[in-house]
């Protein structure tokens, strides 16, 4: 493992590769702070150039832009009050205030190292649980996989502020829409109506550009009147030994709930940076500063969102089950380049895993200058007309929903999930799930087959095996335990999810 | 005055209430007649499962819960597409169809059109999304990640 280590850090020291890292790190700032585009929607829209990329470089992007674009959410959130991604949402609520009052640099300076010490926190606790936890799965079998599987799909309950049961619904949508294609237990073809090119299924990327881009474009034609106002910034200060002082505790508090939420299967930044606020605001000595201009805010805000980057990271490496909307498209980069994220990346491919972590720890390293010194030019991007910002983003996402296989079926596959996407949004179903349910469908299907073939076509023996138990009574507490804690508790969380 | 101004405030409440879980379950109706007529294995090859098993599973599952939004679901029906949003729609088909003769030809007369119906009344900004991206676009992919594009109106003066 040490090896590795090494290893992956030596990949680093390719010139080209840290060019790239740079780029892509400006260009996920860029994402971070144009209105309307966010951490899921860059890497999906990203994802078909680094195709023709060697593995490291290509992930390294599309994790560069991830952890780029996360914290970029917070220039904009400051300085027009607009969170660039809905995990900057809580952001805006005490970085905007302090910006009104002339001191949005010290608001962002307080904002980029809050988010460069989660992140750095966040992908060395990675760096220490990914290989823990691909050990401890080294042994699953198929039931305990499938069952897995299952509580990973049954969090989507809990993402952004739909219902449960309509996320719930569009993930099992999306894993209908898996089983398009030849089925790879008996090799028979379903629902593909004939025609070739839906003989190896609904291709990820297409999908994904469609429910997140263009179902986004339709959003924005609704938002053609939201005038957006800068706020005049001086220069970026540094947080003062008292800053420090105040909000160190808040950092790493904030830290670990990020990366703990990160962890778990589908929660993501959103979810982490509510939860990072609240507490910073329960354990502060000056409470009622909170929403007025704290430092303390900004600080639980960001360094939670922050850390669930690589927190999220944890579960999609080690398990396969992407731990946030980001790194499912991440996921499917991953399978697209022919990779098998798993228990065996450690062992098989321990060098490409360390050389993502340390590129990850990189760009947490990179952003935090570019967040100083470059936030100011980056905060003028907000002021680019969506009227001319969408377009282009039609032309790259259409011809990157083409490139990857060259064939016009993808862009008729992008453009129908981008309309059908939209049409969710507005009936309150998030698409997340669906997307998700997409992805992990596949996986799910074939290790329940698996499972009856190994089980003897006796299902309910899943049941008797202590792990597969374990997850379904996870998955039972992650369903009804929401309900369950509500009758008995009131709820305390005046915050909703934004969704990502 | 007041009492106008109350009922425009209160949430739509329209047959989408009902069309929606209605609409995936006729959906997962159709789904499932799909599936029963998928060809089968014989039991000496079969796998654990048939290959409709586990769409009907995910059907049935996607069924229960429709029933449930259809009986449970309170949540006020979204206002009515604006008119921004149906020409969007209608732009999107039309460049669906106009790609049929030329992707990017479909590309720059829907980038060009779209700036122009959101309000862009700059020539030099409607020029740059409608004509400049594209043909930068396009020329970066075929010549930088070597994509050849479907052969059409425009793109055979460049493929010969």
């Amino acid at each position: 493992m040490d090896a590795a280590i090494l290893n992956g850090l030596l990949a680093l020291a390719d010139p080209h590769l840290l060019m790239l890292i740079f780029v892509a790190t400006l260009g996920g700032v860029l994402v971070g702070a144009l209105p309307g585009l966010n951490a899921t929607t860059g890497v999906a829209l990203l994802l078909p150039f680094t195709i023709t990329m060697e593995p490291i470089p290509a992930i390294a992007i599309l994790t560069t832009i991830y952890c780029a674009a996360t914290f970029a959410g917070a220039i904009t959130a400051i300085l027009i009050n607009t969170p660039g991604t809905s995990a900057s949402a809580t952001t805006c609520l005490d970085g905007y205030p302090l910006a009104q009052r002339g001191e949005a640099g010290r608001a962002l300076g307080m904002a980029a190292v809050s988010s460069t010490i989660g992140g750095i926190i966040s992908v060395v606790c990675l760096m220490a649980a990914a290989p823990l936890m691909a050990r401890a799965a080294y042994n699953f079998a198929p039931p305990e996989y499938f069952a897995l599987t299952v509580f990973g799909l049954s969090m989507l309950a809990t993402i952004g502020d739909g219902s449960p049961v309509k996320n719930i619904l569009s993930g099992a949508f999306g894993v209908l829409v898996a089983t398009v294609g030849i089925d790879l237990l008996t090799s028979i073809e379903r629902f593909t109506f004939g025609m070739n090119e839906l003989s190896e299924g609904i291709p990820f990327v297409p999908v994904m550009i469609g429910v997140f881009g263009i179902s986004e474009l339709l959003v924005q034609a609704d938002n053609l009147h939201v005038e957006r106002k800068q706020v005049i910034m001086k220069a970026i200060k540094l947080p003062s030994r008292d800053d420090y002082s105040r909000v160190w505790k808040t950092i790493l508090r904030s830290s670990g709930i990020g990366t703990f939420i990160g962890i778990l299967p589908a929660e993501g930044a959103t979810v982490a940076s509510m939860i990072g606020y609240n507490e910073a605001k329960r354990w502060s000595k000056k409470p009622e500063e909170f929403g007025k201009g704290s430092l303390e805010g900004i600080a639980g805000s960001e360094a939670a969102n922050n850390s669930a980057t690589g927190g999220a990271m944890v579960p999609t490496l080690a398990l396969g089950i992407p731990g946030s909307p980001t790194a499912a498209v991440i996921l499917a980069g991953l399978m697209v380049h022919g990779l098998r994220p798993g228990p065996t990346m450690f062992t098989e491919q321990a060098d490409f895993a360390f050389a993502i972590f340390w590129s990850m720890m990189l760009v947490n390293i990179i952003f935090f200058f570019i967040g100083l010194w470059g936030a100011k030019i980056f905060a003028r991007v907000t002021l680019i007309p969506i009227q001319v910002l969408w377009p282009i983003v039609f032309i790259f996402s259409i011809v990157g929903a083409y490139a990857l296989e060259q064939s016009m079926m993808d862009v008729w596959i992008a453009i129908g999930s981008g309309i059908l996407g939209f049409f969710m949004r507005r009936h309150g179903f998030s698409v997340v799930p669906m997307a998700i349910g997409l992805i992990l469908g596949g996986m799910l299907e074939t290790r329940l087959g698996q499972s009856m073939v190994m089980l003897d076509e006796k299902w309910w023996l899943m049941l008797t095996r202590p792990l597969s138990l374990f997850f379904f009574v996870l998955t039972v507490l992650a369903l009804f335990g929401p309900t369950i804690w509500g009758r008995f508790f009131k709820q305390r969380s005046p915050l909703k999810s934004t969704g990502e | 005055m007041q009492d106008a101004a109350d009922t425009t405030d209160q949430p739509r409440r329209d047959i989408s209430r009902y069309a929606v879980p209605l609409g995936i379950i006729a959906f997962c109706a159709w789904a499932y007649w799909l599936s029963t007529q998928f060809d089968r294995v014989p039991p000496i090859l079969k796998r654990g499962m048939q290959p409709e098993d586990f769409p009907q599973l995910v059907i049935g599952l996607i069924i229960m819960l429709s029933v449930w939004l259809l009986f449970r679901d309170t949540s006020a029906a979204p206002e009515r597409l604006t008119k921004m949003v149906q020409m969007t729609m209608g732009l999107l088909i039309g460049f669906l169809l106009v790609a049929e003769i030329d992707l990017f030809l479909g590309l720059g007369l829907f980038a060009g059109s779209l700036a122009a119906l959101w309000g862009e009344r700059r020539f030099w900004a409607v020029f740059l999304v409608g004509l400049i991206t594209p043909i930068a676009v396009f020329f970066l992919f075929d010549g930088v990640f070597e994509v050849r594009f479907p052969r059409g109106l425009l793109t055979n003066l460049w493929y010969g």
